[in-house]
């Protein structure tokens, strides 16, 4: 029961922020699809400078975290430009961007591995290995029964998204550039006419998207597989679109799918072992939360709603 | 220093392939009702466009309390003290009221000293006091989409107001309204003016002008026809330099012949989504060469009947026949096919691809059919001449020509293209539903016209308005209806205008 709160809260958080992510973006009206590209090129940037900073200055890659983070934030958001700039500066079809950059960041980060490896390191490898981050639980609140599974081995990236998480929606529906933002997505001539500019908001959207992917990717290598590679793409940036569809575009419902999806995939994996299935059958049980994402798309999308002007291309002249 | 709050000197700006403003030069004094009349498409919307720092004016000068300026943004306008409430409304639907009037210019509070965060309970307050002391009652916690749209106008109001405008532009404000909204606004715009800001009032409805404005600027095709001094000058000397040309206010008719039954409505009953009976036991025949009316308030049933008939609409109980065929039952397209045309009451979601240019929404009705298309494969050329000769023969204006986003274009000439197609699908029954709303004078009259031609080639018409007066204008049969039931049939001849609005109310009775 323990590891399925545990392993279920350290998936669905870094989730979550992803999700919050997309729901910046798509709440001043850009849609975004491209959250999957965002995480894998920011873990692939974070854990790139990792293994360099390692290499160079001798201190243990296990280590470096949080300089990890700091960069992998900083790769998404670099990599989500891509995004911002076709589809608000050249009015580009957002999906399709958004499609092409999840191509591109898988075909990019992909090669770049390799020829790094082979040219800097001399290996031929096609992952940067990270290992796992250290773990720390609050003894006293860790022994209350049930909950206190909730405070076992944390990862500390599951404090940083808590905290993040906190100020994203403080940011969003409590300070003026929140307010300015979900207009966007509502009417953005409204926004216009009250002489805000539409396309700034916009853009600072959805680098916002970028630079919480590229945190839930890193937390993913450095957790879930303990390194970088293309395994990173595991449809984790679909499902936190999932999430934020679920959740009617709000945070905190967002948050409740995610941990939905967070506890499916670890009761899946748990009664996987259980049952002491070969790992065949693991593959099976691990696919828990995405046919729990259809059952919920049958019940649940009727009720919601999406930004009113989500994926339109927003041009002053039109009346 | 001239006497003059606003002045605008030669503006000009043009559109891709038309001028929409020509030169023009107004000055508008301190304190008083400026109206600006124009048909469709006369520029009005566009001179004020500029004046609200919505567009830049490719020539021309603006001076604001006698000093030269050059508004490059509605924000820039707004610190100006110019303030405009738009045509189209630009609201969040899922905003508050307050949220909406304080979007742009959100109070700010500090949480903590340190933290900042929009203070709505103190905009709602301030809200709350403003519109008490225009007259403009709100309750600002409530959301835009649970709002009438003269409530939501209201708010646009406000908008403009909150942020301490003394210029207001005014945009068609009451085209969206009813006769009493209409009333309560230009009251609202009187006593705006009574407390000493200046109001530039933008419509083509004469009745408003004569009853608020103090000077009215005539424009006809982005030209400036006129300035004149309201009371002194005649209705129908203003309608006359507006269009351009005289109007008549009441159509030419021959007398009508009625030949064959076209359309007959045997005990019609509609229900609506809530299973309610809007349409109650309704009968009546239209005949070849007839213009039968449905008059009413609205939302008596007169729209269901119509839809109905043209098969949008599930009838729940009677049948319609159309040339002694039973089409209760026909699809849409089917109907087309029998022979009716449908102008509908929204034409711009129903009626027109507003994307879509003009010549492929005039080809709208025929495009699958030779010549249009032969096997699967759309004929462009066909189209371009179908549209060209069409554009020719109704005179329907627009920038340019067959190429046109039919978005871009007036109105009125939306309508009129609209009417143009379904004209040309040669339809025994042609159903009008509220044709002229929101129309100019100079293309009413042209509508009107078209109907009654129409009527004399041997078509059966069925015509839905509110306007009591086109009614008695054009048709040749009245029926009025009220609570979804007929209350009276009979030739517009044997009933006058104040017998009909009896009967539109329900105070009288067969
Ligand atoms: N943004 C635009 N792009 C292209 N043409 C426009 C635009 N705005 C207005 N027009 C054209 O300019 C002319 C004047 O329009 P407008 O000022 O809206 O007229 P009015 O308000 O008097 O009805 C019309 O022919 C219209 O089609
Ligand atoms: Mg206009």
């Amino acid at each position: 029961m323990d590891t399925i709160i545990i392993d279920g809260l350290s998936f669905a958080l870094p989730l979550f922020i992803m999700a919050i992510g997309g729901i910046y973006s798509e709440k001043s009206g850009i849609t975004n699809l491209a959250l999957e590209g965002f995480q894998g090129f920011g873990a692939f940037i974070g854990a790139l400078s990792a293994v360099l900073i390692a290499n160079t200055s001798g201190i243990d890659v296990e280590n470096l975290f949080y300089v990890s983070f700091l960069f992998a934030m900083i790769g998404g958001m670099g990599f989500s430009v891509i995004h911002a700039v076709l589809s608000i500066k050249f009015k580009a079809n957002q999906v399709i961007s958004g499609v092409v950059i999840n191509i591109l960041a898988l075909a990019l980060t992909t090669f770049l591995t390799t020829q790094i490896n082979a040219l800097v390191f001399g290996a031929a490898s096609d992952k940067f290995r990270l290992g796992v981050s250290e773990r720390f639980t609050i003894e006293g609140l860790a022994n209350i029964p049930v909950i206190g599974a909730i405070f076992t081995n944390v990862y500390p990236f599951e404090v940083i998204i808590v905290v993040i998480a906190i100020f994203a929606w403080y940011l969003l529906y409590k300070t003026r550039f929140g307010m300015r933002l979900r207009a966007s997505g509502e009417n953005p001539h409204s926004v216009d006419a009250a002489g805000v500019n539409v396309s700034k908001i916009r853009f600072s959207a959805v680098l916002i998207s970028g630079l919480l992917s590229g945190l839930a990717g890193m937390c993913f290598a450095y957790s879930i597989s303990a390194n970088f590679s293309s395994n990173i793409y595991m449809g984790y940036g679909f499902l936190a679109i999932a999430a934020l569809i679920f959740g009617n575009w709000k945070i905190l419902p967002t948050l409740v799918a995610c941990l939905i999806f967070g506890f499916a995939k670890s009761g899946g994996t748990f009664i996987a072992q259980a049952m002491a299935l070969p790992s065949s059958f693991t593959d099976l049980f691990m696919i828990l939360p995405y046919v729990l994402t259809l059952l919920l798309l049958v019940f649940f999308s009727k009720s919601n709603r999406a930004p009113r002007a989500l994926g339109e291309i927003y041009d002053k002249g039109k009346r | 220093m001239s006497d003059y709050i606003v002045e605008m000197k030669h503006i000009t700006k043009s559109f891709p392939g038309i001028v929409a403003n020509d030169d023009v030069s107004i000055g508008i004094k301190k304190g008083e009702i400026f109206a600006l009349l124009g048909e469709n498409g006369a520029g009005k919307s566009t001179l004020m466009s500029i004046l609200s720092g919505m567009y830049e004016p490719d020539e021309g000068e603006i001076y604001i309390r006698g000093e030269k300026v050059q508004i490059s943004s509605p924000n820039h306008a707004a610190n100006l003290n110019i303030g405009m409430v738009h045509q189209h409304f630009k609201l969040v639907e899922d905003y508050t009221i307050t949220e909406n009037i304080t979007l742009g210019i959100e109070p700010i509070k500090r949480f903590a000293g340190l933290f900042p965060y929009v203070d709505i309970r103190n905009a709602n307050r301030k809200i709350e006091e403003l519109s008490k002391d225009f007259g403009l009652e709100v309750d600002p916690t409530k959301k835009i989409a649970d709002l009438t749209v003269s409530m939501q106008q209201r708010v646009e109001i406000l908008k403009v107001l909150y942020r301490e405008a003394e210029i207001l532009i005014f945009d068609e404000p009451t085209a969206v309204l009813t006769p009493q909204e209409i009333d309560f606004l230009l009251g609202i715009i009187e006593g705006l003016r009574n407390s000493g800001k200046t109001i530039i009032l933008i419509t083509h409805k004469l009745e408003e002008i004569k009853k608020v404005a103090d000077r009215c600027a005539v424009l006809n095709k982005g030209k400036l026809v006129d300035v004149l001094d309201v009371k002194t000058t005649s209705v129908n000397l203003m309608a006359q330099l507006m269009v351009g040309r005289e109007v008549s206010f009441e159509s030419e008719k021959v007398p009508a012949q009625f030949k064959e039954e076209v359309l007959k409505i045997e005990h019609l009953t509609v229900k609506n989504e809530d299973g309610f009976e809007v349409v109650k036991d309704v009968s009546f025949t239209i005949r070849s060469g007839e213009i039968f009316a449905i008059a009413g308030v609205a939302d008596n049933g007169q729209v269901e009947i119509a839809d109905a008939i043209a098969g949008l609409t599930k009838v729940s109980n009677g049948k319609i026949f159309l040339e002694g065929k039973d089409i209760t039952n026909e699809s849409i397209r089917n109907r087309t096919e029998i022979g009716i045309s449908y102008i509908p009451e929204d034409r711009q979601s129903y009626g027109l691809f507003l994307d879509f240019d003009l010549s492929t929404n005039l080809a709208l009705k025929q495009y699958y059919k030779e010549p249009f298309s032969s096997k699967g494969i759309l004929n462009k050329d066909v189209f371009e001449q179908f549209g060209s000769k069409l554009i020719d023969q109704f005179d329907i204006r627009s920038g340019q020509g067959i190429k046109t986003q039919v978005r871009s274009m007036s109105g009125g000439n939306q309508q009129k293209a609209i009417i143009a197609r379904e004209i040309e699908l040669q339809s025994p029954l042609m159903i009008f539903v509220q044709p002229t709303r929101g129309v100019d004078i100079g293309a009413i009259e042209n509508i009107h016209n078209m109907m009654i031609q129409q009527r004399d080639q041997g078509k059966a018409i069925l015509l839905v308005s509110l306007e009591l007066e086109e009614i008695m204008n054009v048709a040749d049969t009245i029926g009025v209806i009220y609570n979804g039931q007929l209350q009276k049939v009979a030739s517009s001849e044997s009933l006058t205008t104040n017998e009909v609005g009896e009967y539109m109310m329900g105070a009288k009775h067969e």
